[in-house]
């Protein structure tokens, strides 16, 4: 009898140390993913700043903007272009800052960069790029800055918390207290 | 700076503000260029109609002297760059600067391409597309409009133009963008300390209300909470706190009030247990 419960004993606390090891790796795992996704909001900032050099050079790899319009028809007047990019300013800001106050974990950033590179080849066909070039610019440096600033303090808290979780385990065995 | 209170308050307030700030500025200024250069195009569209109205009856009756003498007039007057007519050929026939007269005038060269670009020139063009902006040799910056000088009945009854020749002529006045240029550049320096303005004021509003409100009574929380740590009496918490802190205060002084009034029977019972065993 107590050579069966000592033998479930040792059972118990091999189950226990398998179960806190695969959870420490759990958490490793998820630090590493964070580290790796902290980086998202500066690679879409290099790439916008990628877009901008090309816009600079006024997309000389692109077909020229009057075949294009007698391809597609008139684009839209460079003021129509440049309310959408004030409301888009407006709202991509007031989006990032509730998903920062929410504490939202929200991969958004390459996506701006889409928006923000058919903003430049708008106001490119629409022949007002060296004009608004400073616009969109400030626009998406203003954007994905702010959002690599929230996706970056996301990733540092949630990396600390994982950190703290394996002190727990290590100290305890057990899973960390849910919040 | 980015792990305090503070940093993190302001970094994405700071961010956002001045961005949004910069790019409602840069749009803004956009806007107020492109008015005021068609309010310049519709200015220099409306001198040439007064040039070709006023020079109209010495056309007709074919007196070059008053013709030359306007033209002359109107090209010495302040911020007009150039005024020239030059007929079908390309030739300039009158001008204010009297070195032009009699050259001709290249079909290439910017504002007349618009025009001269297919095998027969367009004859009717609008407003915008009859203006042109360039450098003069002097480094001025001009805006300059070419104003077709049609065949009308009386032209055409006169005897001087037949009547199936649609276009007699054209009108070329140019306008300096000194002025324009002085006011952009003057607009841009304000819109410029405007938005450091508005920067400082948020940075330092919102600084000045995190620090009444939030910095400070923390610190006094801390100041709080640290010091009783080190006095056997516990000190009532501070008053006046925030009512958010004012209940974690209130909840730190109650639970160790209740620990130091337990404190006594845990050791009793504790040397009880010691003594037991």
């Amino acid at each position: 009898m107590t050579g069966l419960s000592e033998h479930q004993r040792s059972a118990d606390i091999n189950e226990s140390h398998d179960g806190a090891d695969s959870l420490r790796q759990e958490l490793m795992r998820e630090i590493n993913r964070l580290n790796r996704f902290s980086v998202r909001g500066i690679l879409a900032l290099s790439l916008f700043l990628v877009v901008c050099i090309l816009a600079w050079w006024e997309f000389s790899f692109l077909p020229a903007p009057e075949k294009v319009t007698a391809l597609l028809g008139k684009p839209p007047s460079a003021g129509i272009i440049s309310i959408a990019l004030l409301l888009y300013t407006f709202s991509a800001i007031i989006l990032s800052l509730s998903r920062m106050t929410a504490g939202v974990e929200h991969r958004s950033s390459f996506s701006h960069v889409a928006y923000l590179t058919l903003f430049f080849l708008f106001y490119y066909f629409g022949k007002s790029l060296e004009e608004n070039y400073w616009a969109v610019f400030g626009s998406g440096v203003t954007i994905l800055g702010v959002e690599s600033y929230r996706i970056w303090t996301f990733c540092a808290e949630g990396i600390t918390k994982n950190r703290e979780d394996i002190e727990y385990v290590n100290r305890t065995g057990r899973p960390p207290p849910e919040e | 700076m980015f792990a305090t209170l503070a940093g993190k308050a302001l970094i994405p307030v700071g961010l956002a503000v001045t961005g949004f700030m910069v790019v409602c500025c840069l749009i803004l200024y956009s806007f107020i260029r492109d008015d005021l250069h068609r309010g310049e195009i519709v200015h220099a569209s409306n001198l040439a109609d007064t040039v070709l109205k006023s020079t109209r009856y010495a056309m007709l009756k074919s007196d070059r002297e008053t013709l030359a003498t306007i033209i002359r007039n109107v090209g010495g007057q302040k911020g007009v760059d150039h005024v020239r007519i030059f007929n079908k050929k390309g030739i300039v026939t009158f001008s204010a600067n009297s070195v032009e007269i009699n050259r001709q005038v290249d079909k290439n060269a910017e504002g007349c391409i618009v025009c001269h670009k297919g095998t027969a020139p367009v004859t009717n063009l609008g407003t915008m597309q009859q203006s042109r902006t360039f450098r003069n040799p002097g480094g001025m910056s001009v805006m300059a409009i070419t104003a077709p000088i049609y065949n009308e009945p009386d032209c055409s009854s006169a005897a001087c133009h037949p009547p199936g020749q649609k276009v007699l002529g054209t009108l070329d006045i140019g306008l300096s963008r000194a002025e324009l240029e002085r006011s952009l550049k003057l607009l841009r320096i304000q819109m410029i300390i405007f938005t450091f303005m508005t920067l400082i004021l948020t940075i330092g509003g919102v600084t000045a209300l995190l620090r009444r409100n939030v910095f400070l009574p923390v610190q006094r929380l801390r100041n709080y909470v640290e010091s009783s740590a080190l006095k056997d009496d516990l000190p009532e918490p501070p008053p006046h706190l925030p009512h958010d802190l004012d209940i974690i205060a209130t909840g730190y002084y109650n639970v160790k009030t209740n620990f130091a009034d337990k404190k006594p029977d845990t050791e009793i019972s504790v040397n009880d247990f010691n003594k037991k065993n």
